[in-house]
């Protein structure tokens, strides 16, 4: 079984690790002093860039990249720590804020002097109380000691962290969102680019991270590039390989829930397979494993027969899902996929920002017909179409061919495909929501469609639930049989023409 | 005209406690009006809901118009335009508390109180009659390992059962 491999939680469970006397014993600021005492800023940034972390919020850019985008010479330039986790299934980043969170302000003072940045800011969720009360106390502390304020540890550098609680709007974990609410206005994203990098916040240069992203950087500078890069993911036999020059370092949080016996967040190296967090994870409750959603509930979705797929950036982007946020949620072979897909739309009906009208329009739409579906008034058709053969009569003639039109299940993936569309993977959207929207819909409707034919044709007329399967397994499994990914080689050959 | 209903509210203004968390928080940021959610966080604790008066009140120091305020309140759902009961109880149920039968723990709430849910723009729905409770259901409160969730105010209860939302509502006092 593979092993837990805690660096970032390594010492979450040492009582009282969120004071600095105890976080100070536990090599606490050693490696912020190291990095001010054995590097430059840029030779930091560039450390960064080859230890090859990638940023753990969603999209996996690479932080040295991002980095290198921040112009030095315009002042002042910006630190935003995304601390608004509210991607359904994630749930890493409360533990940190609310045991250790001395271990973020040692990553943000690591980010600001690589940077040159003197004030950050700490967007947390408004709904995070206990989680900003402990940082507030551990920002305190850090002033006292020195290591916060104006000519922090006698180095000359001043650097300022001030939390900022959001208000309970999903939209503001999008960064340029983040930057919108945070200059005090209504958290709609904006057009990119600019990018924050350029102009961001007070349309000044600003860096936005994750906070594991930041809780990243102190084992990186106190334990060196190479110690970094030799975790994560070894190239193994399993199809779905990336190529080597994109490698897939370190460790991430796995937040894992749903139908497994001990839900929680556990830390490995990437690149490990589902069915291996699974078995991390204290095995499947219930019977045979019916879909995982591989990266919070806006990722496609995969079913049994991709649970060999490896979770990390590269090859659930070749399994065209995504490792997003890292919030794994399991199903079980007793849910109803219909009704999970209609729980997942009421959630993004409800925080699409309305920015946008495909979105705005779209969302609501695409829930009404999975909630139509779901009540069992699913729309269908049977239509004829004259077709030359053999009749009854042994003559040639009309014998009249009939076909079962689901007329909902193809709106839905026809609106869902104009919010924005997962085959090109163009979004007529501001931001990535719109895909986040369509990404779960589609692949739902597209990997369990005897599911949702089902739950049209047999019209129970009742409403689903989650823990009522209506269709046996095998029906899927037969119908999935033809999105069994194909062998690596093959998509690399596929993707070379 | 004579006949025109003129409302008469109350004044809102900041106690010397809030003023003063005020008056640190508007250092923090080069632009006053990015103090926005702080501020309105801080009047809504005061005030219990977010009133007209105090939309002119932050409005006022912020420096931005009142229209603006309002842009905002409006937009993020833990403010609240009408009053709320005593004890605010969010229920998550989104997914992986779906999947952990989050249903049963609404549908207790929901006899235990004897209310219905409340929706964003009518909160008085799920507002108990003795106005101790308000009853809401949320998106994901990002504890999915422990689902079923409930906060009640600042507080988060876990791994819930009915006979556990009993206990929790009986530990609440008056």
């Amino acid at each position: 079984m593979v092993q837990e491999k805690r660096i970032l939680y390594e010492h979450l469970d040492v009582p009282n690790i969120n004071t600095f006397d105890v976080f100070r014993q536990h090599e606490g600021y050693t490696r912020f002093e190291k990095a001010i005492a054995e590097f430059q800023p840029e030779e930091l940034a560039q450390m960064v860039w080859d230890a090859g972390l990638k940023g753990r919020g969603g999209a996996g850019f690479s932080t040295g990249e991002k980095w290198s985008f921040v112009p030095r010479d315009i002042e002042p330039r910006y630190l935003c720590c995304n601390a608004d986790e509210s991607e359904p299934g994630t749930f890493s980043n409360r533990y940190v804020l609310e045991k250790n969170p001395h271990l973020l302000i040692e990553g943000i003072l690591i980010c600001c002097y690589a940077m040159g940045i003197e004030t950050t800011y700490v967007y947390i969720r408004g709904e995070f109380t206990l989680g900003k009360k402990m940082l507030d106390a551990a920002i305190k502390e850090a002033y006292e000691q020195g290591y916060l304020g104006e000519n922090v540890r006698d180095t000359g550098l001043n650097i300022n962290i001030y939390s900022h609680p959001g208000a309970g709007a999903y939209i503001c974990g999008e960064e340029t969102g983040l930057i919108e609410s945070l200059e005090g206005k209504r958290g709609q994203p904006r057009n990119k680019p600019p990018f924050p990098a350029v102009q961001g916040v007070f349309m000044k240069p600003t860096v936005v991270q994750n906070v594991e992203t930041l809780c990243n950087l102190p084992f990186i500078v106190g334990n060196g590039v190479e110690w970094y890069t030799q975790m994560g993911r070894t190239y193994g036999d399993t199809r779905f390989d990336p190529p080597k020059a994109d490698p897939n370092t370190g460790t991430k949080l796995y937040c894992i829930s749903g139908d497994v016996n001990e839900p929680g967040v556990y830390e490995l190296e990437l690149g490990l397979t589902c069915t291996e967090l699974i078995e991390v994870a204290g095995g499947l409750r219930g019977e045979e494993v019916k879909a995982v959603i591989p990266g919070g509930s806006s990722a496609p979705i995969l079913t049994h027969y991709e649970l060999d797929t490896r979770l990390d950036f590269t090859s659930l982007t070749l399994a065209k899902s995504m490792l997003g946020s890292g919030g794994i949620i399991v199903m079980n072979e007793t849910r109803n996929i219909v009704d999970c897909l209609l729980n997942i739309m009421k959630f993004y009906a409800h925080e699409s920002c309305g920015q946008c009208t495909p979105c705005r329009w779209g969302t609501p739409w695409v829930r009404d017909i999975v909630q139509r579906i779901a009540d069992g008034e699913g729309r269908q058709t049977t239509i004829t179409r004259p077709k030359f053969g053999v009749t009854e009569s042994g003559r040639w003639g009309d014998t009249g061919e009939t076909e079962e039109i689901y007329e909902d299940l193809d709106l839905l993936e026809n609106v869902a495909n104009n919010i924005a569309n997962v085959d090109t993977m163009t979004w007529n959207t501001i931001c990535v929501f719109g895909i986040a929207v369509s990404w779960p819909a589609v692949s739902y409707l597209r990997k369990f469609r005897p599911e949702f034919e089902a739950a049209i044709r047999d019209s129970k007329l009742v409403t689903l639930s989650v823990a009522e399967a209506t269709v046996p397994p095998e029906e899927n499994y037969a119908y999935q049989q033809r999105f069994i990914p194909k062998e690596f080689a093959e998509i690399q050959e596929t993707t070379e023409d | 005209m004579s006949d025109e209903i003129v409302q008469i509210e109350t004044p809102f203004q900041f106690n010397e406690e809030n003023k003063q968390e005020f008056d640190e928080l508007i250092g923090r940021y080069p632009v006053k009006e990015a103090a926005m959610l702080p501020t309105l966080h801080l009047a809504q604790r005061q005030e219990g809901y977010i009133t007209p008066a105090v939309m002119r009140y932050v409005a006022e120091l912020l420096e931005v118009t009142v229209m603006k305020v309002k842009d905002v309140v409006t937009f993020y759902p833990m403010f609240f335009e009408e009053p709320v009961g005593k004890y605010v109880i969010r229920v998550c149920h989104t997914l992986p508390c779906a999947l952990r039968d989050c249903k049963v723990v609404l549908e207790h709430l929901k006899t235990k109180l004897g209310t219905d849910i409340a929706s964003e723009t009518n909160l008085a729905k799920g507002t108990t009659d003795d106005g101790k409770f308000t009853l809401m259901k949320v998106e994901c409160l990002a504890s999915c390992d422990v689902a079923p969730v409930i906060m009640v105010n600042d507080d988060l209860y876990k791994n819930l059962t009915p006979e556990k939302v009993d206990e929790i509502l009986e530990q609440l006092p008056n």
